[in-house]
């Protein structure tokens, strides 16, 4: 490679005699390197712990009793070419249940990586001391819900499987049992739409804002699956099935399946969240733009630089083709110049942009009085995006003077010279 | 013998906006060994002569044969390959990379070339200054040179890939009497030792004295030498 080491001497040689240009155009390259890393860090760090949160706060998909259209009557299905009004019919008993939830819960299991719990889940109604508060109790199999979800995390006083040894506990929120005034340990009185009472003793509490943890709101509660089917007369029947992949980004295609084979609602975390994630491409789409013009910025310097060099270097370039160097040759002289502006530009602006992500993971950030560690994304895929984005804005803002400079006519330079 | 320069009624126009005509229904041959000088007033279209035949022009009629080889049809590339290979070009202001030094100026087509390796050609451009006695000042850059010492690493950088063509553009035009003496000396010598063509420009009477032979420009047109006014 003869060839380029002596195209880039002569890069180099231009580069080297105007320091000043040079270097403020590598400057700007690394500005616009280090605050991508910067914003882009930000963004896709609390972008990706976003969908983390999204994608623990509850299993990957939750079957529900329902059916996404309403059932066809039989009377439709009979004759489907006649024009059938059917009236008075009446949707049925509040907490159905799934039929054939065993075998469903099997189809789910044999997804790679899956785990998959039944649950009965229904409102009922809690009375401590006078007071009454409406819950949303969830019957569960702890060892496996622990699986599924972060819950656990939450958890003060006690933990999911103490369930398995009290089957009258019941878990709820500790801002819950601070509205009735009840204390871990309490005995609370739980009452059914079904019309039956039970006694129930907090074995542990929910805790909203605990780290990593999940949190499902105020009025979730959890109890025994069994105890659960006891309080709403169902014995043996499930109306949730709690499915946690391998791959939590599967979930969506593995959901439209088993729901095609099996009927009900398979709603995946990403059908749940379908217009936050929305949000969250728009938000992309923004920064996008907004590094887009950092970098065209940036590249705006190369131009001039490379440009410049162009023009001061006519005579030169003419000298270059006078010798026997080819248009090729001198655009490769200005391109290497652009390039390594851009290279230069890229090295100094990942220095730089590793110095703002350490300033912001160290910013003493509080939320509610308790320290928030932002989360950042400084991984390497950032700085290749980075790197790929400069060398490509360099070349592109080269490309243009390199093109004047091979265009040059050597012999209008020489008579003017002359 | 093939004549090292052939060309056979070439003709070059500019409209500018009406036409000019630089060079007009010119054949020439030049062997090797010859020394050559080009004269006549100025604007006459001797440098515009020199650029065809170096190459770097195009003709807009007629053809130009280097070393046998017709150029008319040759792509640029071609045409810039041959220019590297076979044709040196002295102009009259030194014209040499000023970021760089003597040695790595001389280099330079060496390295395009891409025959030798980086030392070999450092090697060569040494031996090249040497030869022309510049052998203290081959890391100078070329700000830190006289006059002279210039022109004789333009020289030496016209010799770097060993061209049969040497081509001048009034290379002794801002050089003293001394230093033309040597210039003349040395496209003699490569001439005629070294059986190289040597095609020079020049308004100065003693180096076209100096020369075998001389071609006599007017008015675009080569004419034959005017006999003693
Ligand atoms: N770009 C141009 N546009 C119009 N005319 C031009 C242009 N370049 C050169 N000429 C004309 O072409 C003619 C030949 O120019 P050329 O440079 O070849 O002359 P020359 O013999 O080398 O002159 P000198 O001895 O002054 O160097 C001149 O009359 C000049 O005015
Ligand atoms: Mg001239």
């Amino acid at each position: 490679m003869n060839g380029i080491g002596v195209l880039a001497g002569i890069a180099f040689a231009h580069l080297a005699v105007r320091t000043r240009q040079t270097l403020v155009a590598i400057l700007g390259v690394a500005i616009g390197v280090g605050f991508f890393l910067a914003v882009s860090g930000m963004m896709t760090g609390s972008q990706t712990d976003f969908i983390r949160t999204l994608i623990d706060t509850a299993p990957h998909i939750i079957v529900q009793d329902e059916q996404r259209n309403p059932a066809r009557q039989p009377a439709v299905t009979a004759w489907p070419q006649a024009a059938v009004a059917v009236r008075g019919v009446r949707p049925q008993d509040e907490v159905r249940g799934l039929k054939d939830w065993p075998a469903m819960l099997a189809a789910a299991r044999t997804q790679p990586g899956a785990v998959a719990a039944p649950s009965l889940s229904g409102a009922v109604a809690v009375r401590f001391a006078g007071r009454t508060e409406p819950l949303s109790l969830n019957g569960i199999d702890p060892r496996i819900e622990g699986q599924l979800t972060k819950i656990e995390a939450s958890l003060v006083g006690g933990h999911l499987t103490d369930l398995e040894a009290r089957p009258d506990g019941i878990i709820i929120s500790r801002p819950l049992a601070n509205r009735v005034g009840a204390r871990l340990g309490d005995t609370l009185l739980v009452s059914s739409s079904a019309g039956v009472l039970q006694r129930m003793r907090i074995l542990a509490l929910i805790e909203p804002d605990a780290r990593a943890g999940f949190y499902a709101g105020d009025n979730a509660a959890y109890g025994l699956l069994r105890t659960a089917q006891v309080l709403f007369a169902r014995p043996n029947v499930v109306n949730q099935l709690h499915i946690k992949l391998g791959d939590p980004q599967a979930a969506e295609g593995v959901a439209v399946t088993l729901e095609a084979r099996w009927g009900y609602k398979w709603v995946s975390w990403q059908e749940r969240s379908r217009d936050i994630r929305n949000l969250l491409v728009v938000r992309n789409v923004i920064m996008y733009a907004v590094i887009a013009a950092i970098l065209l910025v940036a590249s705006f310097g190369i131009y001039t630089s490379v440009s410049t060099s162009v023009t001061d270097k006519r005579r030169d370039i003419a000298i270059l083709r006078a010798m026997g160097f080819t248009e090729g040759d001198v655009e490769g002289v200005f391109l290497i110049e652009g390039l390594v502006v851009g290279v230069a530009g890229a090295l100094v602006g990942f220095a730089f942009g590793s110095v703002l992500l350490e300033v912001l993971a160290r910013l003493p950030i509080t939320v509610q009085g308790k320290p928030l560690e932002l989360p950042l994304d400084r991984g390497l895929r950032q700085y290749l995006i980075a790197g790929a984005a400069s060398l490509a804005s360099a070349l592109v803002a080269a490309w243009l003077p390199a093109r004047k400079a091979a265009g040059v006519d050597p012999v209008d330079i020489l008579r003017g010279a002359a | 013998m093939t004549a090292l320069i052939e060309t056979a009624h070439v003709t070059r126009r500019l409209i500018d906006p009406e036409t000019v005509t630089l060079v007009d229904d010119a054949c020439l041959k030049i062997q090797p060994g010859e020394f050559v000088a080009v004269v006549g007033p100025s604007g006459c279209g001797k440098s515009s002569l020199l650029y065809l035949l170096g190459l770097l022009d195009r003709p807009d009629t007629g053809s130009v044969r280097i070393d046998g080889i017709l150029t008319d049809g040759l792509s640029d590339a071609e045409r810039t390959h041959l220019r590297l290979e076979r044709i040196g070009f002295v102009f009259q202001f030194h014209f040499l990379l000023p970021e760089l030094t003597a040695e790595a100026n001389v280099a330079l087509p060496i390295r395009r070339l891409g025959r030798l390796s980086r030392s070999q050609a450092d090697d060569r451009a040494h031996e090249l200054l040497a030869k022309l006695g510049l052998k203290g000042e081959a890391h100078r850059r070329p700000d830190r040179m006289s006059g002279g010492q210039r022109q004789r690493v333009a020289i030496a950088r016209a010799l770097a890939n060993d061209p049969a063509i040497i081509l001048g553009d009034e290379p002794t035009g801002n050089l003293d009497s001394a230093n033309t003496r040597l210039i003349v000396e040395e496209f003699q010598r490569l001439a005629h030792e070294e059986g190289r063509a040597v095609v020079c420009v020049t308004h100065d009477m003693g180096v076209a004295a100096a020369a075998d032979r001389r071609i006599h420009m007017l008015d675009g047109r080569i004419v034959p030498e005017p006999g003693p006014a």
